[in-house]
């Protein structure tokens, strides 16, 4: 009896450590990184409770465990045998019952807390996602922009309308504790309230390739009014852009995905950068020297597997484009704007 | 060895199982002509399905007592080699229900357009092989050896022409088998579907879904033609005797589960759903 | 060497180089004749390959000897059942063998050889780890046919797979040596299909590794289309490694199923059998059945790739989710598969270095079906966050958290168990309490992911990564030392080293508590799974340090448990008795077993875990049998 007595007291010591010490951590009542979303409070809110009890039933193992091996320890050089204890079915009945009824209880509050996750706005806003190896591709229907990075309005539902164009990737904001796969084929939606202003990363949650590491694109939560002052800068671009053959090139990389492989800072990503692309020397995979012209850009996007750069995969990642005659045009005259 | 029915009863019992799953098969074409219920059609194949499982392959052996203690003995292994002979069939059973899964996911109520005469002859001729299946291994059970040769070249011929009937008249009726052979010997890239060109749904996953389904159980005909001919001509050596052809039984539940399984794919393929035109 | 160059295992190699190129021969052959081109990266075209790795297998397997006597049967010519063994010491592991400890031991090396392959992949994309930014595996570096990142996919992705048939073999091969055993058994039912279960695991295993030289493949080892339908060719030979290796689970497991039904010993009732049959049995039944989905999986995609059938493409009407149903109908029991077993070790061993019953036996046994049937619906909750049917994830999240329900049954007894017993720790117990400890962590992670609204923030993070590694390690790698440092007197006479056992066990525990809080901490944090570089921003490149350390510990902990294992055969202290005082069949013979196990049949006269009750044995040896003898 006294037995029990010291191990209960154990536990319950033992599950109050466990519990701070996961708190400690920031893993169990605060959570790490910073709750961004309305979706984030049922998941942070079930997730402390799951810490509370994983502390207790932790503790409820791990301590008669320790205990026993130093209180019943057979003697050194002995070989004595223990109690012949074979079971005791009302105690296997309860250690059977009981946890059935906590995961009982568990599984209703994980269907609540999705429930509160699938809460639908019938005002939320519509954006359009597009994922591809390696980037995303944000667009706002209603205004006509296409963007790299996505831009936000806090405190209002969200409803991004997402698929790929070549292979599986997901869509995972970890301060908004929100995934969901980005399927080719499908259109698939997540929704999400931001309720927290600042600048997060989206990153791609499903292996798709060499660079799936690097496939994060910026997610800004800003004010309404700077969402609104963000749109009507954007929309003034694309009207700007749409007058020059190099602006239109532009909007073309960015709605294509480009940048999600080739930088414009002069950083090798999963392709070659695209500062001082035109008129560069480059040593090809087969030892020769090219000198990048129009040419050969109109090539490596129409085939992207005839050259390939040394340092880079071969066979080319890249897909292949079909642009019109214009198109390539336009984007090799805003490539040549990128000194 | 002590038999419950006399070879002649035996033999009977073989027609009539026979002529009810003739009865059962013609009832299934025309449930689907006229009706397209598909829990009915599935009722039927499960019902043939059971008198296959029962008459033919003999299922309830499995739960023959026992008494042997003598591990070495060749009763005594017998019973162990038949529960693994049907613990195999039972995991070969998963691969066919992950194949009907895949069909039911990739067309759901929808089928191919086949040639549906190819599909009923077929499926008698696979059933009148299992009935000779029976036959011989009912006559081998009584000791009768030529009759068992007999009847198994015979099933060996009916087999033979179910996988001609499928893989090359069945195949190469469809124009669509030319796009994956050539994709397979050909370039990945620059080959049209050949549904631009003579409009046949059966590319993509409608054609992937009949290929797999056909060649899946194809192989496992193949395999069973060659389990026939290796216990023929062992029998031709005088290897099996009334009381000693584990090999035969062996034979003949495994050309049994062949055609079991092709009780459900013909109904899958042929018969559920609407024709994707 | 004379004896490696004339045994099996070269004979069996030699036969599937010839086949390959049998089989790549035939393909080029009949493209050159149709026009095609006949040579591609890799010098031979994809579909050569594929058909060339399919033949060499098969030529492996007729090359090496162990289907002569099939062939043999099939052309009418009787083989003697009771087998001699020809070849003595070591040779034995390299040729065909129909003994079942034999075998066991085969599988037991090639396990231990494919986790000191695995583990060194872990070790050097670790390395690269250590750190954010690329250090050496860059895009500079070609090796192979891959630059750096897809170098460190490969290596990653055939970690994850070389580990998991690690484990299938492992698995097998202490089953393999130890049911017949427990059950008084001379051999397993199927000998000779037996030894083919083992020996088409080496060309599995040939195949799978041969992938990193093609190409690699940059899926992680789930191989998910659309991606694994335009990887290099290294994906094929992946595909195709798995699904031979899928048949010696199926024919091992097939085997060890009619085993236990037709093999027990005399008085061997259901409820007098040793624990770890009804772990073994419960394996079997899931290995048997289930595996058949995942070589259907990748059989489809294969031939996606090969003939072009739009199964997973959507371009075509096909369905890429169908392939993650597929898949993980098998490969989440699957997992269940790698643990009943190692949780069979601990419940048999514990009474044994506890000297108590095992408490609630029945509930245990129960347990472990219990955990073999659930765990066949619980599949899709890899798959909530895939755009699966939104509504189906309800059921499968309350099927999951089911599954906690006898595994606690488990953690329970064990406690109760140790209870009030005389408990003494030499290496297995340690290694046996260690599992219980890491499982109890593995265990308790899953629940955050079996909650949907929680796993759409942990899936796809290094938090599932921590999650499986302590299932994984807890379920099978520590109960696997625990097998091994346990059954080594019995197979070989001799014992591993106690100290060195003990510095193994110590080094590796902490280590292994450190690399898994580590993952789900730096998980929480922002780090996504199978990424080569991760952002600097998410302020964890301290925590891969320290990971990466402990990593390299476990790495040399587990090094020095290979020379204290190879050491020990020849030079371990002779123990040839009851050296652990067990009451288990096998402790009743003198060590090494002999050929046929037990040479007087034993009978089943008591409980198998009746400590601490005086003359109450659990077997007696047959008394002399009139007339009938078994040799």
């Amino acid at each position: 009896m006294q037995h029990f007595v010291i191990v209960g007291i154990l536990v319950i010591v033992t599950t109050v450590l466990t519990y701070l010490g996961l708190d400690v951590a920031g893993l169990a009542k605060q959570q790490h990184p910073i709750a961004a979303s309305a979706q984030s409070a049922s998941i942070d809110q079930l997730w402390h409770w799951e810490m509370i009890v994983i502390s207790f039933l932790f503790a409820l193992i791990v301590v008669p465990m320790v205990y026993s091996l130093i209180v019943f320890r057979q003697k050194k050089g002995e070989m004595q045998d223990g109690e012949h204890m074979e079971g005791n079915t009302t105690l296997e009945i309860t250690w059977t019952v009981v946890p059935l009824f906590i995961v009982v209880i568990f599984a209703y509050l994980g269907g609540w807390s999705l429930g509160e996750v699938n809460r639908v706005d019938p005002q939320a806003l519509v954006i359009n996602v597009k994922g591809q190896q390696f980037t995303w591709t944000f667009e706002y229907p209603e205004y006509g922009i296409i963007s790299n990075e996505l831009h936000l309005p806090v405190n209002r539902q969200v409803v991004l309308k997402m698929t790929s164009t070549d292979v599986i990737h997901s869509f995972w904001v970890p301060e908004f504790r929100l995934k969901k796969d980005v399927v080719p084929g499908r259109v698939n939606d997540y929704r999400i309230t931001p309720t927290l202003v600042g600048e997060y990363k989206v990153r791609c949650a499903e292996l798709c390739g060499t660079s799936h590491a690097y496939m994060e694109n910026p997610v800004i939560v800003e004010s309404q009014a700077e969402y609104d002052a963000w749109i009507a800068e954007q929309s003034a671009l694309v009207e700007e852009a749409l007058k020059t053959p190099e602006g239109q090139g532009r909007l073309l990389t960015v709605s294509n995905g480009c940048t999600g492989c080739h930088s414009l800072d002069g950083t090798p990503l999963t392709g070659p950068t695209w500062l001082g692309i035109f008129g560069r020397q480059e040593q090809m995979s087969d030892g020769t020297t090219i000198v990048v012209d129009e040419a050969y850009i109109t090539e490596s996007i129409l085939n992207p597997n005839a050259k390939i750069v040394a340092g880079f995969p071969s066979p080319s990642v890249m897909p292949a484009f079909s642009f019109t005659d214009e198109q390539l045009a336009n984007i090799i005259a805003y490539l040549k704007t990128l000194k | 060895m002590s038999h419950t029915q006399t070879k002649s009863a035996a033999l009977m019992q073989g027609v009539i199982i026979a002529v009810y799953l003739a009865a059962l098969t013609v009832l299934e074409y025309f449930v689907a002509v006229a009706f397209d219920a598909v829990p009915l059609l599935i009722i039927v194949a499960v019902i043939k399905g059971f008198l296959v499982l029962y008459y033919f392959m003999h299922i309830y052996k499995l739960n023959e007592a026992d008494t042997d203690p003598n591990h070495d003995s060749y009763a005594y292994k017998t019973v162990t080699n038949r529960l693994g002979l049907w613990l195999f069939l039972l995991s070969d059973a998963f691969v066919f229900a992950g194949l009907l899964v895949m069909r039911a996911n990739l067309l759901g109520l929808s089928r191919p357009h086949l040639n549906q005469t190819l599909g009923l002859v077929v499926t008698v001729v696979l059933l009148v092989s299992s009935f000779f299946m029976n036959r011989g291994e009912t006559q081998m059970a009584h000791g009768d050896v030529k009759g068992f040769m007999r009847n198994t070249l015979i099933t060996f011929l009916l087999g033979l022409g179910f996988l001609l009937g499928v893989v090359v008249v069945e195949w190469r009726g469809i124009p669509a088998i030319a796009e994956p052979i050539l994709h397979f010997f050909g370039e990945p890239a620059g080959i049209e579907p050949l549904t631009a060109a003579t409009g046949n749904p059966l590319t993509g996953p409608v054609g992937g879904v009949f290929f797999m389904m056909t060649g899946m159980h194809a192989f496992h005909v193949f395999t069973g033609l060659v389990f026939l001919a290796v216990v023929w001509n062992n029998a031709r050596k005088g290897v099996y005797t009334a009381e000693k052809h584990w090999g035969v039984e062996a034979a003949a539940v495994y050309w049994h589960f062949v055609d079991l399984v092709w009780i459900f794919f013909y109904p899958a393929l042929y018969l559920i759903g609407k024709v994707i035109e | 060497m004379k004896k490696f160059f004339t045994s099996a295992l070269f004979k069996g190699l030699v036969w599937q180089v010839i086949g390959f190129f049998i089989g790549a021969g035939l393909v080029t052959g009949i493209r050159a004749l149709m026009g095609l081109s006949v040579t591609d990266t890799f010098f031979f075209t994809e579909p050569a390959w594929v058909l060339g790795a399919f033949f060499g297998a098969l030529a492996f397997l007729v090359g090496c000897g162990v289907t002569d006597d099939w062939i043999k049967w099939a052309r009418g010519i009787d083989t003697p059942d009771h087998h001699e063994e020809h070849w003595h010491g070591w040779e034995k592991y390299i040729n065909v063998s129909l003994d079942h400890k034999v075998i066991g031991i085969q599988y037991t090396l090639i396990s231990l050889a494919l986790i000191a392959i695995g583990g060194t992949f872990a070790m050097i994309f670790r390395t690269e780890l250590a750190a954010s930014e690329l250090q050496f595996l860059t895009t500079d570096l070609q090796l192979f046919g891959q630059n750096g990142p897809q170098l460190y996919n490969t290596l990653m992705s055939l970690h994850g797979m070389v580990m998991i048939i690690s484990i299938l073999l492992g698995v097998s091969g202490i089953i393999n040596y130890a049911v017949p055993l427990l059950i008084g058994a001379a051999d397993m039912s199927f000998p000779r299909l037996n030894a083919f279960s083992y020996w088409i695991a080496v060309p599995a295993a040939v195949t799978l590794i041969s992938s990193l030289f093609l190409g690699g493949f940059d899926t992680g080892w789930t191989g998910y289309p659309p991606l694994s339908a335009r990887a290099p060719v290294g994906m094929q030979m992946f595909f195709l490694g798995v699904f031979i290796a899928g048949w010696s689970s199926i024919l091992g497991a097939l085997n060890v199923v009619v085993t236990v039904l037709r093999m027990r010993a005399k008085g061997m009732t259901a409820m007098k059998m040793p624990i770890f049959v009804w772990a073994g049995l419960a394996t079997s039944i899931i290995a048997m059945t289930a595996t058949q989905f995942i070589g259907l999986a990748f059989q489809l995609v294969m031939f996606q790739r090969l003939f072009g059938m739009g199964f997973f493409d959507p371009a075509k009407g096909g369905n890429p989710i169908l392939f993650q149903h597929l898949f993980w109908f098998y490969s989440h029991p699957a997992v269940y598969v790698f643990i009943l077993p190692g949780l069979g070790v601990i419940s048999e061993l514990l009474p044994v270095f506890v000297r108590k019953p095992l408490y609630g036996y029945r509930w245990i046994a129960m347990s472990s079906i219990g955990i073999a049937l659930v765990g066949f619906v619980v599949w899709a909750h890899h798959m909530f966050t895939s755009s699966m049917n939104e509504y189906l994830r309800v059921p499968f999240m309350y099927s999951t958290l089911l599954v906690s329900v006898p595994t606690g049954v488990k953690f329970f007894s064990w406690v109760a168990t140790m209870w009030k017993g005389k408990i003494s720790t030499p290496t297995p117990m340690l290694f046996v309490l260690g599992a219980i400890v890491v499982f109890l962590m593995g265990g308790l992670s899953g629940p955050p992911h079996a909650t949907v609204s929680t796993d759409l923030h942990l899936h796809d993070t290094y938090f599932v990564v921590g999650h499986f590694h302590d299932t994984i390690f807890g379920g099978f790698v520590f109960p696997f030392f625990a097998a091994i440092y346990y059954w080594f007197p019995k197979a070989t006479g001799r014992r591993m080293n106690e100290f060195w056992g003990k510095v193994h066990f110590w080094l590796m525990t902490p280590s292994f508590f450190v690399l898994t809080f580590g993952m789900m901490y730096v998980g929480l944090m922002g780090m996504r799974r199978r990424i080569a570089d991760y952002d600097p921003a998410l302020g964890i490149d301290t925590a891969h340090l320290i990971l990466t350390i402990a990593g390299f510990a476990i790495f040399f902990s587990v090094l020095i448990f290979f020379i204290n294992f190879f050491y020990s055969i020849k030079h371990g202290e002779k123990a040839e008795g009851n050296v652990w005082g067990s009451r288990s069949p096998e402790w009743q013979v003198p060590s090494p077993m002999s050929l046929h196990n037990y040479p007087t049949p034993i009978e089943v006269v008591g409980e198998p875990y009746d400590y601490g009750l005086k003359d109450a044995p659990y077997i007696r040896f047959a008394p002399a049998a009139k007339g009938k003898s078994k040799h």
